[in-house]
């Protein structure tokens, strides 16, 4: 146990050295000299080449690598190529916003798919849990963007119940906050939630096939109370790890949410910085991203090696 | 319960999400059942998609780019343009078959890009000595920390927009799914008595691999290929939403749908049939994998 | 029980997950402003749509439009402004002497106006200003201040700055972001706190959102009507209308998608303003290489360009059709849109003289809303009058800069160039991307600039109908000043063409 610990926590540091790496090199093929774009088109030669000295982008890659990852080490995330400011600051800025917006879809996408997902499960193959099914289907093949840009046109622009977009932080004004959270939130999270009822009803379906369920049965208990006595607990397990990584991917993944209803997370800072060429801005946030994931894979295998004790053996 | 975790089998991106659980099983041990409704919904679905983009190279009512000043922003039901024309006079219609076209690219090569390099590396880690596999299943994990927008954008931004290298990249973000399912996949085959007989009978790793493992996940590489198809084309039009999708002038639905927003007031329906040809085409594919999974997995066997 | 305890556990994660999120709030302010949103209510408060955000406040290092358009004029000032006819006035300058040979200038200043760090603002803050754009300014903008020999200070209001030549652009480039007058104390930090002596203060900046500005209560000239001013930052122009239909902006600042005006016209809570700009969206030639070097090459594409449905297409009527490179608010405009109307069947026979349709042309476009739309209606005229042509559109900025305005790696491509007065910095130089070399052009626009003014505008007219007539590039429209506010919103300029969103005149009626 303890010695597979260790292991998952070696595998874990030696994922995030390739992962730095990779984000490291591919932040060198991008096309476009930094200092170049980030002075704008009628930079001078000169300042070019200053710019280049002053953010180290003269120096061998290596050398250039190594003070990005031991900075990273001591949380030092460095100062912005174009707008020379502390990086730091500003990604945990963002990173509250997101977090807000993605947390929020997450619970609600929670709240729809536990019991729609179950149900579809319950009444697999009948009208009812067909429909469901479909309707899932429908919700799941619905682009997040579209979804956003319908509701701001009905709720917002034509009802004008909510503000179409923006953002205020909650400290601030709290029921603004509240109002502009809702239609983003409810975008991001319908979609999701679409998704989250499928894992949901595969999660229950697999549950019910079990032999504990079946035995439960065979006592006596009825479909719904063996499922709530027995089966709830352990199909939530690869379901709240499917949620962990959602979190996780989403923190990116909601910038299209981000983009249509003009909220500054992460992942619209991240789109802006590609563009801006701040590489060491945009390896930062990547590294975070793939940190956040790891970190999460980790914990989950951790999680997997407390409960199930065919995996304490390492035969994975 | 399996023992190996279920990980989302798809890019999880909120976009590009939508990845229903391909469950693990093998299609050689299947009971075949008749196929569904879903399964019929979801192939006439992708037929019509593929019959739209095959007529689209024999014929389009106009040329899909042909810019004409004379007839912009057409109602639907025009004479001579039945959908109607875009703000830059273009038929929609047109665009709409050879969007068609688009897509099945769009999915064909992120699901071909993900195929190639997930089954054979997801039967390789099922077969090769232990140490290896691990390796590689690691290895495949830190993949899984890229989402695929991000590896979108990214080589976007390297190797210049357009719609192949968005749809690479989209495929290499699916890698993981692909092996993942193929390896345990195998590894059930390869715990079979057949397989454990061909051994005995003294075959190299090479004919079971290709004469008992490959055979019997294909069913799973299929059903993972559906779903994946879908996921590539939200992908699609997720980032032409954002900029980073197909280029003009080549048409493309996702790319009508975020040209169509200025015009969201006076002319809904030019966002309105590229959002239904898109969320139609990735519930066909959604639907046709559900309907092939329903055949293939033996555990979802009625229990009534 | 392992079953307990894995509930359990996601539970905890899952509440974990909110509380962090939940304390995470403290938001995203990077001081305690009061923040722009609800600025619809408050009477003194207005909150402006814009869309690009800039990347960092100093315009000294930085590039791009987006700085000046929200600090100059509003917290920085100038010695001299521009008015809506293109004339220069007095700013922080009251008056100024030219001497005969148009070598020295001497201003005098006005005497009560004040930085925000507290500070009077001298002929010595001008004088160092002036210099400091010669020493330490980093843009290859700050080439409009070569020509100063020499900036001192007479009195604390009186300032001389002498010239190695005469030059008419000098004194109109010191009404730009060149001419803004800062302190020796105030710019240690101007990427992110920028002192001026203007109606406004800078107050917060929440990147990615938004501009704060503060009126300043010590101001020296007409103090201005709103006490709080944010401009807000949107990447989709869509998002931008529905902010001021749904009330969270007063007015949109530059309207990026023409074709959704419709929603406003007709609607009385609405009032549309539309007039001119500086920017000219030019269809670019690499005048350097085969095939657009042939002088009948480029006459056939601009016979091939249907300027008027284009338009129509494009940008949805609106804007102005220009014939060179000159908007209408310059001193020396003039129609020349008559000299090559769209003109099919020349445009064929041309191209069949030129044997241009052999090889396929690029036209290689910035990835930005007015060049992609126009991109494709480009290429269908080019092609109908029998051009090949292939559309390329590269990510802008990085990429577009690299390729087609550093390595001159196109054939054609279309960009506004939104400077004010800038023939002589994209036609002058056979050096810029256009890769125009025109001996008796360059001559002219030296002649122009060192002349009197009237020679100035005659010069300028013949360098812009030489430079039509050369067909050097296709100038394909005016991009127009498109404006929506809220009714009762007062002085909003018809014509943007300075580099500011100038707040000072505005109020709410």
């Amino acid at each position: 146990m303890l010695l597979q610990i260790v292991r998952r926590t070696a595998i874990l540091l030696a994922s995030l050295v390739v992962s730095s790496v990779l984000v490291f090199a591919f932040m060198v093929l991008l096309p476009g000299d930094p200092a170049r774009v980030a002075l704008g088109v009628n930079a001078s030669e000169s300042a070019v080449t200053q710019l280049r000295q002053e953010f180290g982008l003269d120096r061998p890659l290596v050398a250039q690598y190594l003070s990005w990852v031991s900075g990273l080490v001591r949380f030092d995330l460095g100062t912005s190529y174009v707008s020379r400011a502390e990086i730091a600051p500003q990604i945990v800025d963002r990173l509250q916003v997101t977090m807000w917006l993605v947390v929020c879809a997450m619970l609600l996408a929670v709240v729809i798919a536990v019991p729609f997902g179950t149900l579809m499960a319950l009444r697999h193959r009948r009208p009812s849990g067909l429909a469901l099914s479909a309707l899932s289907q429908v919700g799941v093949a619905v682009p997040a963007f579209l979804a956003g840009i319908l509701l701001i046109t009905v709720f917002a622009v034509k009802l004008q119940w909510l503000p179409a977009n923006g953002w205020t932080p909650p400290n601030e004004n709290p029921t603004q906050f509240l109002r502009q959270l809702v239609l983003p939130v409810l975008s991001l999270g319908l979609v999701q939630g679409a998704v989250l009822t499928r894992y949901v009803r595969s999660a229950i379906l697999d549950v019910q096939r079990e032999d504990y369920i079946r035995t439960a049965r065979a006592k006596g208990l009825g479909r719904a109370r063996a499922l709530r006595r027995h089966g709830f607990r352990n199909a939530a397990i690869p379901v709240v790890t499917v949620l962990a990584l959602q979190l996780a991917t989403l923190l990116i993944g909601a910038v299209v949410v981000e983009r249509v209803f003009v909220i500054p997370g992460l992942g619209s800072l991240l789109l802006d910085q590609v563009s801006n060429r701040d590489l060491i801005f945009v390896q930062d946030v990547v590294m975070l991203l793939v940190f956040a994931v790891l970190v999460v894979n980790f914990v989950v295998d951790l999680l997997y090696l407390v409960i199930d004790p065919r995996l304490k053996v390492g035969a994975r | 319960m399996s023992s190996e975790p279920i990980r989302p089998t798809g890019p999880l991106d909120a976009p590009v999400s939508a990845a229903p659980v391909v469950d693990v099983a093998v299609a050689g041990s299947a009971v075949r059942r008749r196929p569904g409704a879903s399964f019929f919904v979801g192939a006439a679905i992708v037929v019509l998609v593929a019959l739209m983009a095959v007529v689209s190279f024999v014929w389009t009512p106009y040329d899909p780019t042909f810019v004409d000043a004379a007839v912009r922003l057409r109602g639907v039901g025009d004479p001579g343009h039945l959908l109607g024309t875009d703000k830059l006079g273009r038929d929609v219609l047109s665009q709409i078959l050879v969007g068609a076209r688009t897509t099945l690219f769009v999915g064909i090569v992120a699901v071909g890009v993900a195929g190639v390099i997930g089954v054979p590396l997801g039967v390789v880690a099922a077969m090769a000595p232990r140490w290896l596999g691990e390796t590689l299943m690691r290895g495949i994990d830190l993949l899984l920390a890229f989402p695929a927008l991000l590896l979108a954008i990214m080589f976007s931004a390297v190797y210049g927009g357009s719609t192949l290298v968005a749809m690479v990249a989209i495929g290499i973000a699916s890698v993981p799914s692909f092996v993942r399912l193929v390896r345990s996949g195998a590894m059930q085959v390869l715990s079979t008595e057949y397989v454990l007989a061909a051994r005995a009978a003294g075959r190299g790793p090479w004919a079971i691999g290709l004469r008992h493992v490959l055979p019997n996940v294909s069913g799973l590489v299929i059903v993972q290929a559906s779903v994946s198809f879908a996921i590539a084309v939200l992908a699609e039009a997720a980032l032409s939403f954002l900029g980073y999708g197909t280029p003009p002038p080549t048409p493309s639905w996702g790319r009508m749908l975020q040209e169509s927003q200025e015009l969201l007031f006076s002319a809904p329906r030019l966002a309105i049939i590229p959002g239904i040809a898109i969320a139609l085409a990735v519930l066909g594919f959604n639907l046709l994998g559900d309907g092939l999974r329903d055949h293939y997995d033996p555990r979802l066997e009625d229990r009534r | 029980m392992k079953h307990i305890r894995i509930g359990t556990a996601a539970a905890s994660v899952l509440f974990l997950a909110l509380t962090a999120a939940c304390s995470a709030g403290s938001g995203t302010s990077t001081s305690g402003g009061t923040g722009g949103n609800g600025g619809a209510g408050a009477d003194k408060n207005l909150t402006v749509g814009l869309v690009a955000e800039p990347a960092s406040l100093d315009f000294t290092t930085k590039d791009g439009a987006a700085i000046p358009q929200a600090l100059l004029d509003n917290v920085y000032e100038t010695l001299v402004k521009v008015d809506q006819d293109g004339q220069i006035k007095p700013a922080l300058a009251k008056a100024w002497k030219v001497s005969d040979d148009g070598k020295t200038y001497t201003f005098d200043l006005v005497d009560n106006a004040k930085f925000s760090d507290g500070q009077a603002f001298t002929a010595k803050d001008a004088a160092f200003s002036i210099d400091r754009v010669k020493k330490d300014w980093t843009v290859s903008l700050k080439a409009s201040m070569d020509v100063v020999q020499d900036a001192k200070a007479v009195s604390d209001t009186q300032l001389q700055v002498t010239l190695n030549k005469p030059s008419n652009n000098w004194l109109y480039k010191m009404s730009t972001r060149v001419g803004a007058m800062m302190t020796e104390k105030g710019v240690a930090d101007l990427a992110t706190k920028p002192v001026g002596t203007g109606p406004y203060v800078f107050q917060t900046w929440k990147r990615g959102d938004s501009i704060s500005l503060k009126a300043n209560p010590s101001y020296w000239g007409t103090k201005p009507y709103f006490q709080q001013v944010t401009l807000k930052y949107f990447k989709d122009p869509t998002a931008l209308n529905n902010a001021l239909l749904t009330g969270t902006i007063n007015v949109i600042g530059t309207v990026q998608a023409p074709e959704s005006l419709a929603q406003f016209e007709g609607n009385d809570k609405y009032e549309i303003i539309e007039g001119t700009t500086n920017g000219e969206v030019l269809l670019s030639f690499n005048n350097g290489k085969a095939p657009f070097n042939d002088l009948k090459v480029r006459q056939a594409a601009r016979y091939a360009i249907d300027h008027k449905a284009l338009l129509d297409t494009c940008w949805a009527g609106r804007g102005t059709l220009i014939g060179s490179m000159v908007p209408p608010t310059d001193p020396w405009y003039e129609d020349l849109t008559g000299l090559y109307p769209h003109d099919l069947a020349k445009a064929k026979a041309l191209v069949a003289e030129t044997n241009a349709a052999a090889t396929p042309v690029r036209l290689r476009i910035p990835s930005l809303p007015y060049a992609v739309s126009c991109g494709q209606v480009v290429k269908s005229q080019l092609e109908q009058a029998g051009f090949k042509v292939t559309l390329d559109q590269l990510e802008f900025p990085a990429v577009w800069l690299t390729t087609v305005f550093t390595d001159a790696d196109y054939d054609m491509s279309i960009v506004a160039h939104v400077e004010p007065r800038d023939l002589p910095a994209v036609f002058g130089d056979p050096k810029y991307y256009t890769r125009y070399d025109n001996k008796q052009l360059q001559a002219d626009l030296a002649a122009a600039d060192a002349g009197t003014p009237e020679e100035q505008v005659t010069l300028m007219k013949k360098a812009a109908k030489e430079l039509s007539q050369d067909a050097a590039g296709d100038f394909l429209f005016l991009l127009p000043n498109l404006i929506v506010a809220e009714k009762g919103i007062t002085g909003l300029p018809k014509n943007a063409i300075t580099e500011s969103f100038d707040l000072t005149g505005l109020a709410r009626s």
